[in-house]
């Protein structure tokens, strides 16, 4: 088939399309959602023993805010990362509030030091931490993903890594909430680690999860066409 | 150098085809059509310019324009139409680029094709026509999408692509439904001759 028939085709099956929600409102759809779940997760579990300490705490108020800031970013920038033509800036939003929240860890970990040497620096092994996040993370995830599907893959792998940033970003603030940690490296390692981590496998299956779909040629000639 | 004059001309033509989209999106077959029309040069132009080796220019430029047909609904009227135009094409032309490394890394390139002769008799015209009607029963074992598949690729010679087109399915599915056939047909094969 020549170009000028395919292009016949594709506008005489053509049907109105409903265009996609601004990528901020579609993120900060997905966030409210997603707030109301970790908010409901906090209920069920109930709030951290030292939870009243903890909340006066500059620190603390720093580090939930930007887990908090960065799950909000990352959305925002897996939205728009599925709109093409989009400035590339936006892609990189959510860093500079993981950055922070790597900050006010990293002086967690600083004032451990300090106060208890090396003592204050030992990791224990707590594998369920990381289990944790993924199991906990999975109901924002599966949504972020079906939301972001109907935009175009034009970059999956990073798409994928930032809708699973921002599901892993929010359980993880949310587990800031009611899981104890004994020290800030603990946090560091194995709920701002899991994070990390599990951004970076997501990301490796950006293609499976975001592809080009195919026009059903069929449905042309029937005048019926998918549009998304 | 750009002129003044060019630059205008590029500004109506970007508000014309902002226009066109718009009223795309809204259901109008006929700027529709209009639109992709006028970008198909383009498309050849940008395809052409990017990969100037590319063997398959055409079908590259093909592959975006359905690429734009199935995402339109991502575009926004209020932002500028062609870095959304441009972002696909340049997109789907790596994404060409990429799947014609992997099928070269797979392929030897050699000077003269290896021939074989009938003349050496090394099979007679019975033997041929028993082989041919036993892959033939072993097509006729299979599924009706995996005989259909196999047919359409193996035997018309169809790319997956086209395949897709005729039969409607998915190229994913119509690999699968390829793999299974053939080493269904195999293990048939190899029963046969047993």
């Amino acid at each position: 088939m020549n170009s000028e028939e395919l292009i016949r085709r594709l506008a005489a099956s053509a049907k109105p399309v409903r265009r996609l929600p601004h990528p901020i409102w579609r993120a900060m759809m997905w966030f409210m959602l997603s707030l109301a779940y970790a908010a409901g997760l906090v209920f069920v579990i109930g709030l951290r023993a030292d939870f009243s300490v903890r909340i006066a705490e500059p620190r603390f108020l720093v580090e939930l805010s930007a887990a908090i800031l960065t799950s909000m970013m990352a959305a925002s920038a897996a939205f728009c990362s599925t709109c093409p033509g989009r400035p590339l800036w936006e892609r990189l939003a959510p860093f500079p509030f993981l950055l922070v929240w790597l900050a006010s860890l990293g002086e967690g970990c600083w004032r451990d030091w300090t106060l208890h040497g090396f003592q204050g620096l030992a990791i224990q092994q707590e594998f369920s931490c990381f289990w944790k996040i993924v199991a906990t993370s999975a109901a924002p995830l599966v949504l972020i993903l079906v939301m972001v599907r109907r935009g175009a893959p034009i970059a999956p792998y990073l798409t994928t890594g930032l809708a699973t940033l921002a599901a892993a970003s929010l359980v993880a603030a949310g587990m800031l909430l009611f899981h104890q940690q004994e020290s800030s490296v603990m946090v560091l390692v194995w709920q701002f680690g899991s994070v990390l981590v599990l951004s970076g496998l997501a990301a490796l299956f950006g293609r499976h999860v975001l592809y080009w779909r195919t026009v059903d040629m069929r449905s042309l000639d029937n005048q019926t066409t998918p549009h998304c | 150098m750009s002129t003044p004059r060019d630059d205008r001309a590029r500004l109506e033509r970007e508000e014309r085809w902002r226009q066109l989209m718009r009223a795309a999106q809204d259901g109008d077959n006929a700027a529709y059509a209009a639109l992709l029309s006028e970008i198909l040069p383009v498309l050849r132009r940008f395809v052409a310019y990017r990969w100037p080796s590319a063997p398959d220019v055409e079908d590259i430029v093909q592959e975006v324009l359905l690429s734009v047909h199935t995402v339109r609904h991502t575009y926004d009227p209020a932002r500028p139409f062609m870095p959304w135009l441009m972002t696909i094409a340049m997109r789907r032309t790596i994404d060409a680029a990429r799947r014609r490394t992997a099928r070269s890394a797979n392929e030897t390139t050699v000077d003269i094709m290896p021939e074989t002769f009938s003349g050496d008799d090394a099979k007679n015209e019975q033997e041929i026509s028993d082989d041919q009607e036993a892959i033939r029963r072993a097509l006729a074992q299979l599924p009706d999408g995996q005989r259909q598949a196999v047919e359409l690729m193996k035997v018309k010679g169809l790319s997956l692509l086209e395949a897709s087109a005729v039969t409607g399915k998915s190229v994913a599915s119509l690999k699968v439904s390829v793999h299974r056939g053939l080493k269904t047909m195999r293990e048939v094969l190899k029963r046969e001759t047993q």
